[in-house]
């Protein structure tokens, strides 16, 4: 037993143990994550549950669980099952819990349809017919889906021509207004009220206001177009009437195969990272918030990068090691310990109302009292984000920095090269992989960062890019959707929990995605530098 | 609640006006209500802070909004109803939903920066439910008894302090269970509200769970059977259920409906707000007055029932819309 002790093997045992036991922690985190996030967007069996007593319920089953109470001796425990419904606008609720003593059968006809529409949700039903107006134009399933697999497309690239006009073209109408507006009452604030330069705008304005009523009457010529309907009927027999126009997709899970099922799943993955989310965020996609945060996060890696090597290079390089030195370091070090929202707070009294309250006065005093920069804003929230990671990149240059060998320095200027050229042509290029490994730290955490965030400029809906064709074209003051903001605003702040809960998994998994890429991509450059400076480095 | 138990009877008055009126999600709307027309000359920023009840409803309306001006820019932000004020003075938003009314010293301040006191506007009608498990057989609660829940002063005078089921006349497993209480955090306007007029300005149990959203005391009471949680009727789920509430004990029992809302017999029904800053004096920005009329339009008040809220009947809208006009 001594032995046993003595020969070190119950170290490593621990050790080991202590591995796996992380290992599980992580991989359990993960996998749960990716069970349920990749899970919501495969399609459903759709059933028809007919009750006891006569009257259906469509839609499809996600749940089962235990009645819980008191059992009576003998007697099984009761289950119940969650259905999904949907039709919301017509039922009132788009999940109902039925338990099973009261189903009399479960069938999975071929003929139900699920109607992914852009408002009020899922639709379930059976399909009757297809009108354009009031004019049927086939009825019955077969003739139906075959009508709808010409019309749809067609409906749907009107909808995006529609889409495009308004966003495109009004928009740059719209923009041009703005601007004339605010420059008319940026001359109001110097005194002019009129003369030529006014009523030049003026005539520009009316001329865009004649432009813009021209697009709106093709706008209603296009929306007059829009005439098709898609009738189904409902588990309870009622009608109901979708416009095409407000149809996503028309499939029949139960009818296809894997094949097909892969195809739509394959389809909603595509609309989940690609779309604009719908409905106060519960469907449609959240590529505003993907945007947001990767953009959020090179902002911030811009700004960061300069600063904390700068920082380290003169702790490092040219300040004297005594006292102080070690005290600034501790200090440094003590900030990454700092509780982010404090970041936050900071942010908003320094950044937002200080530096973005001067900004607005100084520069765009028309706007007021709508401020510009002097609100939450995307470079507000990634300066934040900078200064809650500087002591990251400050602490791994540094170590980088104390790595590197004296002789190499002192080799380089015995050669007669001047300290700065020492600093940028030797030590620089043999310290970047260690700042790149700062960087990659300062990203993983700053892209997981929210509560700093919501105080700086994260909002629930922001459909405006921070970048569109707009000159300037890149909008630094507009506020943004955010990955890690969305999952808060899915999981708490949701009016349909039910609905949304499984889109909570979905967007932590993107999140956890694009943190992965973007530090792959970090940790492949660094590999590459380190590879180049190997030799030069030694 | 004094104004609004005033005004609701006449709301009643006029609705039984419309029964014709469609029937979206087993709520009626107002067929009074007009369409919205967009008009010409609409752009800009519009910045809305505030309510988290109102959260979803002010992003439904700004996705609404769009559709008619597609270059109109709303942000939506919603952390409670008490940073609306702040963010109305500042100017650094136009719109402030709250779900309570702007206190008296939040106007003070209002006026002493503009001169002129914020401008109200009723925008949908909520019925603040009292949310049990879908389990709970409990079949109601009166106004004393959810006081004595929820507060340890019990200023509505109920004889005890209610800790467990059985004090609420359940049996059997439910009779020795205590009660776990869910609530939202102070920053709200439901807190507020449901402290003022079911605690009577009483204070909250330390035990209350204290939640970010509305949406998150839902599924606490979802998730622990012997839960019991205050929100919007907005928020209701499959796995809850709102329980019917008496004025008074041994009163008649209301559900939580649009009808007992609209006429006061629901105890707890209440307006939500949206506050904007119109100066009396000039012409009011056209962006936030072309936005308020697309809230009390047909397309608008639509938007109300999806959300799960009740919509405005005309006579308020028409009142509220000459505010900003």
């Amino acid at each position: 037993m001594k032995g046993f002790w003595r020969s070190g093997d119950p170290f490593v045992w621990l050790t080991g143990a202590a591995l796996a036991f992380a290992l599980l922690m992580v991989f359990g985190l993960v996998g749960l994550v990716l069970v349920h996030g990749l899970g919501f967007f495969w399609p459903r069996d759709v059933a028809r549950v007919t009750l006891v007593g006569g009257g259906a319920v469509v839609g499809e089953i996600v749940e089962r669980e235990p009645i819980p109470g008191p059992l009576s001796p003998g007697a099984p425990r009761p289950f119940r099952v969650k259905v999904k419904q949907g039709n919301r606008d017509v039922v009132g609720a788009d999940f109902v819990w039925i338990d099973e003593s009261r189903i009399a059968s479960v069938d999975r006809p071929a003929g139900l349809v699920v109607v992914e529409r852009r408002e009020w949700g899922n639709a379930y039903g059976t399909i009757r017919d297809v009108r354009e107006g009031a004019r049927v134009v086939a009825a019955g399933e077969e003739a139906a889906l075959a009508a709808l697999a010409g019309r749809l497309p067609a409906a749907l690239a009107l909808a995006r021509e529609i889409r495009r006009i308004e966003r495109d073209e009004v928009g740059r109408i719209n923009y041009e207004q703005e601007r004339i507006r605010l420059r008319l009452r940026r001359l109001e604030l110097r005194g002019m009220r009129e003369g030529p330069q006014v009523e030049a705008l003026r005539a520009e304005l009316a001329g865009l206001q004649s432009r813009y009523d021209a697009r709106v009457r093709e706008l209603d010529a296009l929306k007059a177009r829009q005439t098709g309907t898609l009738t189904l009927v409902i588990a309870d027999g009622r009608t109901m009437a979708i416009p095409l126009a407000q149809i996503v997709r028309v499939s029949r899970p139960n009818a296809v195969g894997l094949a097909g099922r892969a195809g739509l799943y394959a389809a909603r993955v595509w609309e989940f990272v690609a779309g604009d989310p719908r409905e106060a965020n519960t469907e449609g996609g959240v590529f505003p918030a993907i945007f947001g945060t990767v953009m959020m996060v090179m902002l911030m890696s811009l700004a960061v990068t300069p600063f904390g090597v700068l920082a380290a290079f003169y702790l490092r390089e040219y300040a004297h090691q005594g006292p102080l030195v070690s005290t600034v370091r501790i200090a440094v070090n003590n900030l990454a310990g700092v509780p982010s929202i404090v970041f936050g707070v900071f942010g908003l009294g320094f950044f937002v109302y200080f530096v973005g309250g001067a900004i607005d006065r100084a520069f765009f005093p028309e706007a007021l009292p709508t401020p510009t920069f002097g609100t939450g804003g995307i470079l507000w929230a990634s300066l934040t984000l900078a200064l809650l990671t500087v002591p990251v990149v400050i602490v791994a240059t540094e170590e980088g920095l104390a790595a590197i060998p004296r002789s190499l320095r002192e080799g380089s200027l015995a050669l007669g090269a001047t300290r700065l050229e020492t600093t940028i042509r030797v030590v620089l290029p043999a310290v970047l992989p260690s700042i790149l490994t700062g960087l990659i730290l300062a990203m993983a955490r700053a892209a997981g960062e929210v509560a700093p965030l919501m105080l700086t400029g994260v909002v629930k809906l922001a459909p405006a890019l921070p970048v569109d064709g707009f000159p300037p074209y890149v909008h630094l003051e507009r506020k943004f959707m955010h990955l890690g903001f969305h999952i808060y605003d899915v999981g708490f702040q949701s009016p349909n929990v039910d609905a949304a809960r499984p889109m909570v998994f979905a967007t932590t998994l993107l999140l956890l995605g694009i943190v992965l890429v973007l530090n792959l991509v970090a940790i492949a450059l660094r590999n590459r530098l380190r590879r180049k400076y190997a030799a030069s480095a030694v | 609640m004094r104004i609004q138990r005033a005004l609701m009877p006449a709301v009643a008055a006029a609705l039984v006006a419309v029964l014709a009126a469609p029937v979206l999600g087993q709520v009626r709307l107002d067929s009074r209500l007009v369409n919205y027309r967009a008009v010409s000359g609409i752009s800009g920023n519009l910045s809305s802070v505030g309510s988290d009840t109102l959260n979803n409803l002010m992003t439904l309306w700004a996705e609404g909004f769009q559709r008619f001006y597609p270059n109109v820019r709303i942000q939506v932000e919603g952390k409670g109803s008490s940073t609306a004020p702040p963010a109305l003075i500042a100017g650094t938003a136009q719109l402030g939903p709250m779900s309570r009314p702007m206190r008296g010293s939040e106007i003070d301040q209002f006026e002493r920066k503009y001169g002129y006191k914020p401008t109200e506007i009723r925008v949908a009608v909520d019925a603040l439910a009292v949310f049990v498990n879908k389990d709970n057989p409990l079949r109601c609660l009166s106004m004393e008894q959810v006081d004595a829940i929820f507060s340890k002063t019990r200023r509505a005078g109920y004889r005890e302090d209610i800790r467990t089921w059985g004090q609420l006349g359940l049996t059997g497993e439910w009779a020795s269970r205590p009660l776990s209480l869910f609530g939202r955090n102070s920053a709200s306007g439901t807190y507020g509200f449901f402290k003022e007029h079911v605690l009577r300005n009483g204070d909250y149990k330390d035990e209350v769970k204290e939640q970010p959203g509305s949406a998150a005391v839902v599924q606490g009471v979802t998730a622990d059977r012997f839960a019991i949680g205050y929100s919007g009727i907005g928020y209701a789920t499959a796995g809850v259920r709102a329980v019917p509430i008496a004025e008074r004990a041994g009163g008649a029992c209301m559900e939580a409906t649009a009808p007992n809302a609209y006429d006061g017999s629901y105890p707890i029904a209440r307006f939500l707000l949206v506050y904007v800053n119109r100066n009396p004096a000039g012409r009011g920005d056209p962006l936030v007055r072309e936005f308020v009329r697309y809230v009390f339009s047909r397309q608008g008040q639509e938007v109300v029932i999806k959300d799960g809220y009740f919509p405005i009947p005309a006579p308020i809208a028409v009142e509220d819309l000459k505010k900003v006009e």
